[in-house]
């Protein structure tokens, strides 16, 4: 206790002297988080010595010194497997680092040579950053803090499009004949959680993100437990409130409603309070490309999740109390991820496509008056652009290994600058091909703008 | 009520009025036009931009530079040139058989001063299209960060020739190994600017810095009014054309201008403040350290026009224009000038 206490007076005299950031790593399961973490580690590591971070100008003046992992300040929580995922890229053919299951923490201390040099001025400066990494899914339960369940259950069913709905319909049939006011009975509510589980399993496997509860998907150590077993009800959609508080505490409402403040109080609270609720610095990573990969319907729905997630932060100017006692996010990266999987030119598109995509969210950000920067990226480059002569002309195209493992030379398509309209979903469509990362020459890994990402996030406090 | 019809006044209602039918159906053209129906397969064209009214072409060509050739007087001067050099030369053997030694002398006199003018007018022209191209290089680079990865590159070339930088120059080197194939154009220009230029800014601010000082302390050691404005003049145009050197590109006209007209101002400064501080002096019967403090004073405010010129200058031919934060500041220079300026005053003063 008496560690905790000194180490939180550590904490707060270094956030005081703004030598501290807490940088959330924001983004749905498959966005790259892990990779853009362990590529971030590994480009700080490299810096001052073999690593590309030429648009970062601390290291392109030659001012980063470099990074180092510390002990972090909350020892219950795992370390961030930065070697495992380096193994992973360098195991005999590479693949990509294990979807992230738990909360893990990491913190880095990077050291700089100020710009200049001061009275009280050393010759030398660190700043410590703090980095954790979860499953994304998790992040999905964020918003159900502020609602009740039932406008939870209402909006789960009201958002959903055709494909959705079908994915759901099974459990939808059984779930429409229980009756709210009966009693409830344990094993049939567990038998239509784990249906709903499944289809929102299902959903995921069909590229939707929008779903809740995220603990359904990965439940971790709850596995089972009667907590897990809730799920909307659609006898309520058009109930009154009044007559359904009423309802006794036996029946399949009260029941499924305590479950969901249970749910709500003992799992997403404090997964939020511990680990959401203080930062300064934040990047939500996106993959566009998947979703445009996915069709509109997905498409929508990533936009609607990004929405609502966005709305779980607490974004503003930041001062030396807030900064202290309330941290605020006060600058903001939105990135478009595997922009490796894209030939370069398709970059400019791929950003406004992005800003496209989280249109809503960027015109709450624009009215606090919080700098924003949209970019795309590839925290780990795994293709090379190249130019081939085809029919007479000179394409773009991109050299890189498929996840079967396949060389292919391609020229991936076209990224819309803005969402096309239905005809061309009908006619067309697109399809982005995955690929492995390739093997590793050297020890730095390579990347598109992590180096600008990075520059915009701790950039002005290097200086 | 009298049920007699009265007498309409001015501002009493209009009482009703029949018209017969078809006198109402003349069209009224002031009237908005009725709705027109087109068939929608009908091809379409793009609305045209608007065409200036004309009264905007009037200003346009009013407000645009006078293209007035006085062909009169140049074809009067060509003909005369031309007349007089082929007299001149097909008069020379004649001379030359003739023994007239004195007058052959003379035309070959002449027939020199045409070939130099000549080759003045042709250097001239030279360097006019150079000028041209490094403006035409200047617009180019400032539209990098449109510009796709080739046509950045290109640019970037263009950029280095300007430089005189050849292939194996460390800085085009290093810009190399930093650019990367997915690197668009403004990644490219923050690039180009660190690698090649950033360099060269360092060495203009030493140059800026280091021929503000000089001329400071040769202003505030300098006795004579005319001394002075001669000084200034002569550092302040080897300032510009060193800064221009160091950047490859030379001024364009209009440029040039600008900043002789600040070269004039600086050396009307140093005239003035020359009599203001000598007429201060005997005025005040000041000692000689004051006399002294008031030259180093004087070099100061000299010292730091100049600076500020070359900053200017800087500005000008830096073929990226700097961005927001990476301008230099008068501030630094500021500083550096009164330490070379204390320097000089101080033994000064100790000795008296």
């Amino acid at each position: 206790m008496r560690q905790t206490l000194t180490q939180e007076l550590g904490n707060l005299i270094e956030r005081g002297r703004d030598r501290q950031l807490r940088l959330a790593v924001t983004g749905l399961s498959r966005a790259g988080k892990t990779a853009f973490l362990t590529s971030l580690v590994n480009q700080l590591r490299h810096a001052g010595l073999e690593a590309h971070l030429d648009l970062m100008p601390a290291a392109r003046e030659g001012r980063l010194l470099g990074a180092r992992r510390v002990s972090q300040p909350d020892l219950g929580v795992p370390r961030f497997p930065y070697d495992q995922g380096m193994a992973a890229l360098d195991a005999e053919p590479p693949h990509w680092p294990d979807p992230t299951r738990s909360i893990s923490e990491l913190r880095l201390s990077v050291r700089y040579r100020p710009a200049r040099r001061g009275l009280l001025r050393s010759e030398t400066a660190e700043l410590s950053l703090d980095l954790f990494d979860y499953p994304g899914e998790w992040l999905l339960d964020l918003p159900l803090l502020d609602q009740e369940y039932p406008g939870w259950s209402r909006n789960m069913l009201a958002g959903a499009g055709e494909q959705r709905r079908a994915l759901l319909a099974e459990w939808e049939s059984v779930a429409a004949k229980l009756d709210p006011a009966a009693e409830a009975n344990e094993a049939e509510l567990a038998a239509i959680a784990t249906l709903y589980a499944r289809s929102l399993q299902a959903a995921r496997e069909a590229g939707f993100a929008n779903l809740q509860p995220g603990r359904f998907l990965l439940p971790g150590d709850l596995e089972g437990a009667p907590v897990l077993q809730f799920f909307p009800l659609p006898a309520i959609a058009d109930a009154d409130p009044a007559t359904l508080a009423k309802l006794p505490r036996e029946s399949v409402y009260a029941t499924l409603a305590a479950r969901f403040r249970h749910y709500q109080q003992h799992v997403v609270r404090p997964f939020y309070r511990d680990h959401f609720r203080r930062f300064d610095r934040q990047i939500v990573l996106v993959d566009v490309l998947g979703a445009l990969s996915a069709g509109p319907e997905r498409f929508e729905d990533l936009s609607r999740a990004l929405a609502t997630l966005m709305q779980s932060f607490d974004y503003g100017k930041r001062s030396l109390l807030s900064r202290l006692f309330a941290p605020r996010i006060d600058r903001l990266a939105l990135a478009a991820t595997k922009a490796d999987h894209v030939t370069p030119e398709q970059h400019a598109n791929l950003t406004a496509l992005l800003e496209a995509l989280l249109a809503e969210p960027l015109q709450d950000l624009r009215y606090a008056n919080i700098p924003v920067k949209a970019l795309s990226l590839a925290s780990i480059r795994a293709t090379e652009a190249h130019q081939v002569d085809h029919q007479g002309q000179r394409t773009p195209a991109l050299r890189g290994t498929t996840l079967a493992g396949e060389t292919v030379l391609v020229f991936p398509g076209e990224v819309p600058a803005k969402l096309p309209g239905h005809e061309f979903w009908a006619r067309q469509g697109f399809d982005f091909r995955a690929f492995r990362p390739a093997p590793r020459e050297g020890s730095v890994l390579p990347h598109i703008r992590l180096d600008v990402a990075l520059d915009w996030l701790i950039g002005d406090k290097l200086k | 009520m009298s049920d007699l019809p009265r007498q309409t006044q001015g501002d009493d209602p209009q009482p009703a009025r029949h018209f017969p039918l078809d006198e109402a159906d003349a069209p009224d053209p002031a009237s908005p036009r009725p709705r027109l129906d087109f068939d929608s397969q009908l091809p379409t064209q793009q609305l045209a931009e608007e065409s200036p009214s004309r009264a905007e072409r009037d200003l346009e060509a009013s407000l645009g530079r006078p293209r007035k050739r006085r062909w009169g007087l140049l074809a009067l001067l060509g003909g005369g040139i031309g007349l007089g050099t082929a007299e001149l030369a097909l008069r020379l053997p004649e001379t030359l058989l003739g023994g007239d030694w004195l007058s052959g002398g003379w035309q070959l006199l002449g027939l020199g001063a045409i070939a130099l003018g000549a080759a003045a007018l042709v250097r001239e022209a030279w360097r006019l299209r150079r000028l041209k191209r490094h403006d035409t290089l200047r617009s180019q680079l400032a539209c990098l960060p449109q510009a796709d990865t080739a046509a950045a590159l290109n640019l970037a070339r263009s950029l280095k020739r300007q430089l005189g930088l050849d292939d194996d120059h460390p800085h085009w080197q290093a810009f190399l190994a930093a650019c990367e194939p997915h690197h668009g154009g403004d990644e490219v220009q923050h690039l180009l600017a660190h690698h090649l230029l950033t360099p060269r800014d360092r060495e203009a601010q030493r140059l800026i810095s280091r021929m503000a000082g000089e001329t400071a302390v040769m202003v505030a050691v300098s006795p004579l009014t005319l001394v002075d404005m001669a000084l200034v003049a002569w550092r302040n145009l080897a300032m510009i054309d060193r800064i221009c050197r160091l950047y490859g590109l030379e001024l364009g006209y209009a440029s040039r201008l600008r900043l002789l007209r600040n070269v004039l101002y600086n050396m009307a400064f140093a005239g003035a403040t020359e009599m203001v501080s000598d007429a201060g002096v005997e005025l005040l019967s000041l000692n000689l350290a004051g006399r002294l403090s008031a030259r180093a004073g004087q070099g100061m405010g000299v010292g730091l026009l100049t600076a500020r010129l070359g900053l200017r200058t800087q500005r000008l031919t830096r073929p990226l224009v700097f961005g927001d934060s990476e301008a230099p500041r008068m501030a630094d220079l500021r500083h550096e000038l009164w330490q070379q300026l204390r320097h000089l005053d101080e033994p000064r003063k100790q000795s008296k």
